[in-house]
């Protein structure tokens, strides 16, 4: 039987798409499997809950001193960066000229490419040295927050850009201020999505370990951080750190576990981002 | 869009310099004068040297084929477009002059869009939307049930005024918009297309809304339906290709057109007016 061309070129494209999509797909789900298989001989309740404050580097205890500093860390500096961020999309939907408009786009797009350790370095400089923070909690969320801005602010725009145009017509056709549109439209209806991207610049900032290695985090010692000019100890730095004792095993489980940690973590933040899209979808 | 809005404030507002209420205006001044008005958007000119002049009351019926310029006329005279040229005095002062701003103007001439838009909130909600301060939304139930009353709504909602306003039908929505626009107490209405893909149940309401509203303030409606249009009587303006073809009083425009483009379009519902 004669095969038709159209379906001829059609299995052989899709059988490309598809030779092409397999291991883009299941490479980064091999290297997952693998991270827990190899966690798994010290995953427990009592290592993510377990804390001394010096024994071992942390290398024979559980990780929370860790886990708190990442969870700190990520929180204070979209704390820190959230105002901002807001503040930078409201000028950018309700005041700015095409052409700020432009220029404020090309910015946060080229210092979304600028490699996090460039932040690191100039952290270290500024805030550590030059301020006199030195390694710090605050000096570490202050260059994450640098480092997640432009993220946070290219999202908290698309959830204002969400908002119907005829929502803000109507406001402005009953006389309502600017001022009075973005407090009493805007943001409600965009709280929701605002807060979808906060989650998702949490998850970033859980993931950056260049900018808060000279700024904020410790080998170990520290659990709780007696002040915001104290440093901590973090999950990323952690894995760090024991992943240069390439030669003891126990170690290298360990940093496997710190490792499935920071992995669900990421992910926790990522599916609550999700599950606050589908409610502001409703 | 409010960037867009204050992107177009090209010439500027000079406030204070004249006031609606000013001793110094015209004791005879129309609600609405339109002299020479010309927009253009993107390159394009949307309306031509347009001119007329709204009677104290009644309903001012505004046809033309799509795309004539009849929604952008609405938009001028509410300050939401605000770059044309020529002149629009409200009570005998010029809008760009106007005390506070846009905003105020938007305050004293009020615009209905061809879709309900409903915000995310109670119907009460909605209807106390437009008014400023918090203090005063939420003492405003006299206000409110006045409001709905004359939307002729009221029957309707008055057993669910905290139900969300998303949960009703599009014609109750339509009705809520006009509610909304007339608490904020304005003394010209505009409508665009109110009854535009309504029942007819829900637009034989708003048409008698609109005739009760007509008895103390003047009205702008945009319509397509020419029945329509001469239930609502009042004035009558053809408009196309952003240019007055021909005014007058309804019965007689429509009953003896003038201009020969007014004729094609009352018989054939086109228009070549280039």
């Amino acid at each position: 039987m004669r095969l038709r061309l159209p379906l001829d070129q059609n299995f052989f494209g899709k059988g490309l798409v598809v030779l092409l999509a397999v291991p883009a797909l299941l490479l980064p789900t091999l290297v997952l499997c693998y991270i827990f298989w190899q966690a798994a001989p010290v995953l427990s309740w009592g290592f993510v809950v377990g804390a001394t404050e010096s024994a071992g580097f942390g290398m024979a205890d559980g990780i929370f001193p860790q886990l708190l500093g990442s969870l700190l860390l990520a929180v204070m500096a979209c704390v820190i960066a959230a105002p901002f961020a807001l503040s930078t999309a409201l000028y950018y939907r309700a005041y700015a000229s095409h052409r700020q408009q432009r220029l404020l786009m090309v910015m946060f797009n080229m210092l979304q490419g600028v490699p996090p350790i460039v932040f690191g370095l100039c952290g270290l400089v500024v805030l550590v040295n030059l301020f006199s923070w030195g390694v710090s909690l605050l000096s570490g969320a202050v260059v994450l927050a640098i480092v997640v801005l432009p993220l946070l602010v290219l999202n908290t725009l698309a959830a204002l850009e969400r908002i119907p145009q005829q929502y803000s017509e109507a406001g402005a056709a009953l006389g309502l201020s600017t001022g009075a549109i973005i407090w009493r439209l805007w943001l409600p209806e965009s709280g929701i999505n605002i807060m979808t991207g906060l989650l998702l610049a949490m998850a970033r900032a859980l993931s950056e370990t260049a900018p808060i290695m000279f700024t904020a985090t410790v080998f170990s010692g520290v659990v709780w951080p007696d002040s915001i000019f104290s440093p901590v100890t973090t999950l990323q730095t952690h894995i760090f750190y024991l992943a240069q004792e390439g030669n003891d095993a126990q170690v290298t489980t360990i940093a496997w576990g710190s490792a499935a940690v920071l992995v669900l973590l990421v992910a926790a933040f990522g599916l609550l981002s999700r599950m606050l899209q589908k409610i502001g979808a409703h | 869009m409010v960037a867009d809005l204050k992107r177009k404030r090209i010439v500027p507002l000079q406030q204070g310099v004249a006031l609606p209420s000013s001793p110094l205006k015209p004791l005879s001044a129309p609600p609405l004068q339109v002299e020479q008005l010309t927009l253009q958007l993107g390159g394009q000119s949307v309306l031509q040297a347009l001119s007329f002049t709204l009677p104290t009351q009644g309903i001012t019926s505004l046809i033309g084929p799509s795309g004539a310029g009849k929604s952008s006329l609405l938009r001028c005279l509410n300050g939401l477009e605000n770059h044309w040229r020529g002149s629009i005095l409200v009570d005998g002062a010029n809008v760009r002059h106007w005390r506070g701003g846009w905003d105020q103007l938007r305050r004293h001439i009020g615009l209905i869009a061809q879709k309900p838009v409903v915000f995310n909130a109670s119907i009460r909600a909605n209807v106390a939307f437009g008014l400023q301060g918090w203090r005063t939304r939420r003492r405003a139930e006299a206000l409110i049930e006045q409001s709905l009353h004359q939307a002729a709504l009221w029957d309707e909602v008055k057993e669910r005024l905290d139900a969300p306003a998303t949960t009703l039908s599009v014609g109750q929505q339509q009705r809520l918009c006009i509610a909304r626009a007339l608490a904020i107490k304005p003394k010209i209405l505009l409508l665009d297309e109110p009854t535009a893909s309504l029942d007819p149940r829900s637009k034989q309401l708003i048409e008698q809304t609109m005739l009760q509203l007509a008895e103390t303030m003047p009205l702008i409606c945009v319509t397509h339906d020419l029945e329509q249009a001469r239930r609502l009587n009042g004035q009558f303006i053809f408009i196309c290709d952003g240019r007055v073809i021909e005014q007058g009083a309804c019965e007689q425009v429509l009953d003896q057109p003038q201009a020969i483009e007014t004729r094609e379009f009352l018989r054939w519902n086109v228009c070549d007016c280039d």
